[in-house]
């Protein structure tokens, strides 16, 4: 299979990268805390949660790192590479919740070898934004000649 | 004793673990190409590096990568049989200001620096310690000290393949 991949020469600072919806239900909320190996209740009982003052079990923080990581990755391609994330967490995300993530090229530089572009990322729900997020990658320079 | 004087010496007494070493502990279990592609599936990942051994045979790592991203997951500890971890410097800040009322926690917000590709068959070791401790501060939530702790994860060959912060507010609810 023939992957796309995004080269730094491309790249406009100011460009936006195509929004990405998931819904997320609760099967999304328990498989991904299993998968980070998060077995906190608050991410799988409702019980536990409501205990807590919360309306329902919810997103935990690796999984906004995994949706993150492959919003980002899906861009660039298969040759981009993460260097950094960082996130500042808002708001809980829900099960019933439909997710937005947009994003949107902030600054291009290079540094030593690396061609690097900086990210500016959040992801949404209906109820406001769970979190806003900048990402560092590092993209092939060009297309090979 | 005034209040804003039992505020500064808390302050205080909790800075005085930013910079002490915490202990380093091993990851759970090694990378291993299961534990990504349960990843990639529950995260809807389909980047090939993670998943395709074709594609990955023949990139510049020569085989399959660790998403960077699961950097967390690998320190998780088991749930069974349960593992008493020994006490490090993030939890004496934290307990400190548990005794102090400030009794719930929130992670507000993270960053994680990737600096070498994870891949099948590495044994993670990683450690932390609190790097910043802030002032009191009035948050929504109520009043509370932002502890700032950063985990730094090693290869078996001793080689940093990543960091973490978390940034955990520590609050008096409603306060």
């Amino acid at each position: 299979m023939v992957y796309k991949n995004i080269h730094w020469n491309d790249v406009r600072e100011g460009e936006e990268l195509p929004p990405y919806t998931r819904r997320i239900d609760a099967t999304t909320v328990i498989t991904c805390a299993i998968a980070s190996r998060d077995f906190l209740g608050l991410h799988h009982s409702r019980e536990l949660a409501q205990e807590a003052g919360l309306k329902d079990i919810f997103v935990n923080t690796p999984t906004f790192y995994g949706f993150a990581g492959k919003y980002l990755t899906d861009w660039t391609g298969p040759e981009g590479e993460l260097k950094e994330i960082s996130l500042r967490l808002m708001l809980p995300c829900f099960p019933g919740d439909t997710m937005m993530i947009k994003g949107k090229v902030a600054r291009k530089y290079i540094e030593g070898d690396a061609y690097l572009v900086d990210l500016d990322f959040t992801l949404e729900v209906e109820a406001g934004t769970n979190c806003r997020g900048r990402a560092t990658v590092a993209l092939p320079a060009s297309r090979a000649a | 004793m005034r209040l804003v004087d039992v505020a500064s010496d808390l302050f205080e007494r909790v800075r005085q673990v930013i910079g002490v070493d915490g202990p380093w502990l091993d990851g759970t279990d090694e990378v291993c190409k299961p534990l990504i592609r349960h990843w990639c599936e529950a995260m809807q990942d389909t980047n090939p590096l993670y998943i395709d051994e074709e594609y990955a045979a023949n990139s510049k790592y020569g085989g399959i990568i660790a998403p960077p991203t699961m950097l967390l997951s690998w320190s998780m500890p088991r749930l069974w049989p349960p593992v008493v971890p020994p006490e490090g410097p993030v939890d004496r800040a934290l307990e400190m200001l548990n005794e102090a009322g400030f009794t719930q926690l929130i992670v507000a917000g993270s960053t994680q620096k990737y600096m070498k590709p994870l891949v099948p068959g590495d044994r993670v070791k990683f450690t932390y310690v609190v790097d910043d401790v802030s002032e009191e501060r009035q948050t929504p939530l109520g009043t509370g000290y932002f502890v700032n702790a950063l985990f730094t994860y090693v290869n078996q060959k001793g080689e940093v393949v990543g960091t973490q912060t978390l940034r955990i507010l520590k609050y008096r609810p409603g306060s």
